[in-house]
């Protein structure tokens, strides 16, 4: 393979590089990879990915296509892995499964390259076979790459683990806490998520993310909520909220329209959690923010109201 | 006779079927099995009614047909499991109807490890504790024959039905056969309707030109094979007089699936994954269709169904390679009649003239 030139590799910001940035980054750092990132999503990302993709498609997948797109021509390959299942009842929707082969076929007249692993642990491909596989990919010899991705997966846990604890202690905190129940790439989207987490944060509020939490423990309690729920990424967050839903004073279900997993958990989520306020909102492609301020307003001053704080 | 402890079981309306549901529940497991009834717009307002809001159109039609069923006397509900969303379709109905105040027994195949055969037999027990298995086995087979037949038939008579030249023959006989089913006790009862259906279909006189317009249907697997979900898009099409061409429908899927494997070979170009639970046998089936100059190719999909949407940009290759017409129809709770014939003539009068042109 191209031994000489190193390539350059892109990294869309959007889907799962919000949950996987600082393995993917340590991975290529350590292999010695240039790799490049999309520029935070505005208006023009998302107005260029829904022009690329199937109308019905969910806002997250516009934006990610968005950032494809912001990526073409800006380096050797865009990296985007199939990421199918970590085990039993511990898939991911099937649009991660898609992702790839999705992008090939829309930007299959661009003439850019991609590269992908595949990661599928019910078809006995783990983490640690996927970066191998990867790493080959890219020329270097299986020895190196398992090193690489060793100290990577160190370097994540390690990062992980303070961003679990600072969340932990947000549950100590005085204060009108609110638990946000949102993948990470909706809730830490600035163009879509941050606007709800900063607007909390304005009206005195204090937003604390579901999805940050200890993932063993969350998928081992999610059963106590839901017991046939079969995504990985909603299982954490119906996890998280089972550890701490007595802990906070409401809970907002926030999604992308039309999300699949989470049109199906949050209703049965609003079905069976009981006692806590709780506010689903949908975000949607729609600009302007007047809208999802209203209703942040109207639910904060509920709970306030219910606190007799009002 | 024990008929008051005899469970009564119902599974949703789910294309025809039911016929082997049926079959399977009251003679291989020797239970009462309560046939939900047809599908209508009530079934899906009911569905819709209670279901959560942008969840596919299947979630929807399937809860309307077990609030019917239980309203005809179910005690007792299955649900299936699946890759995509179906799989969480189980747990979320269960908690619905229990909140909207039904009382039943749920089963729902997604608590169980299907992977593993002792988990099948767990459920057949739980069904019915006193079941022989021994005649279970045998009289299970027989159901998924039913299905096969089911299957070969009704993909006979879309091929044909169209060119029926005697004025209603041919559906006739495709009707009978479905009655021999949804009413058959035993094995010889289901040869006996296959071969009265062949020997019809082989005598009804045919008026088939040379080359007829040909059509291959892909799609999601509950709205594609559904007729009332997609709106009898199969008879309004071959009706026009279009031979229809459907891969898609529970033998090759289920009974054959794992034999052709190897389909996804020869779509390299196109995925190099499996995209989704349908995604490589479409994908594949469009290949094939348009590799062998298919005049159109319809994809059917419920509304917001992932991985079908996932499917679209490798279908728009295909369609840009070969040059043949795709037409993608996307059904919710609220699709008109009318908007589906419109646009259905315009796509048998856009491939007629293609046909005659090219």
């Amino acid at each position: 393979m191209e031994a000489k030139k190193k390539p350059v590799i892109g990294l869309p910001r959007a889907m799962l590089y919000y949950r996987c940035r600082t393995l993917w980054h340590a991975f290529f750092d350590e292999l010695g990879v240039q790799t490049v990132v999309s520029g935070p999503t505005d208006r023009v990302v998302l107005e260029r990915g829904s022009s690329r993709a199937i109308d019905e498609a969910c806002l997250s997948l516009k934006i990610f296509l968005g950032h494809v797109e912001a990526l073409c021509g800006k380096c050797d390959y865009i990296f985007i892995p199939r990421v199918s299942s970590f085990g039993r009842h511990r898939n991911m929707c099937t649009r991660f499964e898609a992702l790839p082969d999705l992008a090939m076929n829309v930007f299959r007249d661009s003439g850019q390259r991609f590269l992908t692993c595949d990661l599928d642990v019910l078809h006995k491909k783990d983490e640690a076979a996927a970066f191998l596989d990867l790493g080959q990919k890219l020329g270097f010899p299986p020895r190196v790459v398992r090193k690489a991705y060793k100290t990577a997966k160190k370097a994540e846990q390690t990062q992980y683990k303070r961003l679990v604890r600072a969340q932990e202690q947000l549950y100590k905190a005085d204060g009108l806490k609110i638990l946000i129940a949102a993948h990470s790439y909706v809730v830490e989207d600035p163009y879509i998520g941050k606007t709800v987490t900063a607007y909390l944060k304005k009206a005195g509020a204090i937003p604390i993310r579901a999805d940050l939490v200890d993932r063993e423990e969350a998928i081992k309690r999610s059963g106590e909520l839901s017991y046939t729920c079969k995504w990985e990424m909603s299982r954490e967050i119906v996890g998280s909220i089972v550890m701490h839903y007595d802990k906070v004073d409401g809970i907002i279900l926030l999604s992308a329209f039309p999300c699949g997993p989470d049109s199906m958990v949050n209703e049965l989520i609003a079905r069976r959690v009981k006692r806590v306020p709780m506010l689903n909102l949908v975000l949607d492609s729609q600009s302007g923010t007047a809208g999802i301020e209203t209703r942040l307003e109207s639910f904060i001053d509920i709970i306030r109201f219910k606190g007799g704080q009002l | 006779m024990e008929a008051m402890s005899v469970r009564k079981v119902a599974f949703p309306r789910y294309a025809e079927y039911n016929c082997a549901f049926r079959y399977i529940f009251e003679e291989a497991m020797d239970v009462r099995c309560i046939q939900p009834p047809a599908i209508t717009r009530r079934t899906m307002e009911l569905g819709a009614k209670h279901s959560p809001e942008f969840v596919c159109t299947p979630f929807k039609i399937t809860l309307g047909s077990m609030i019917e069923a239980l309203e005809a006397g179910a005690d007792t509900l299955l649900m299936v499991h699946g890759l995509c969303r179906l799989g969480y379709y189980g747990e979320l109905q269960e908690q619905i109807l229990h909140d909207l105040g039904y009382r039943f027994d749920f089963i729902n195949l997604s608590e169980y490890d299907m992977g593993k055969k002792k988990e099948y037999i767990k459920i057949v027990k739980r069904i019915n504790p006193k079941v022989h298995l021994a005649k279970f086995a045998a009289k299970f087979m027989e159901g998924i024959r039913m299905v096969e037949y089911l299957d070969e038939v009704t993909a006979e008579y879309y091929r044909s039905c169209g060119f029926d030249a005697t004025g209603g023959q041919y559906k006739a006989a495709y009707r009978r056969f479905l009655t021999a089913l949804y009413t058959a006790r035993t094995r010889a009862d289901i040869e006996d309707a296959y071969r009265a259906v062949r020997q019809s279909f082989q005598t009804i006189p045919i008026n088939k030109p040379l080359r007829p317009l040909r059509v291959g249907i892909v799609g999601e697997f509950y709205t594609v094979m559904d007729a009332f979900s997609n709106l009898e898009l199969e008879d309004k099409l071959s009706g026009m007089g279009v031979e229809l061409y459907r891969w898609m429908n529970v033998t090759h899927q289920f009974f054959q699936y794992s034999a052709q494997k190897n389909m996804g070979v020869k779509i390299r170009d196109l995925c190099t994954y499996e995209m989704g639970p349908t995604a490589t046998a479409n994908i594949w089936y469009a290949k094939e269709c348009a590799e062998r100059g298919f005049d159109g190719l319809i994809h059917v999909k419920s509304a917001g169904c992932t991985p079908e949407i996932d499917v679209m940009p490798a279908l728009q290759t295909i369609s840009g390679t070969y040059k043949v017409p795709v037409l993608y129809l996307t059904y919710d709770s609220q699709t008109s009649d009318v908007g589906l014939m419109t646009r259905l003539e315009a796509f048998y009068d856009m491939i007629e003239m293609r046909k005659k042109v090219l």
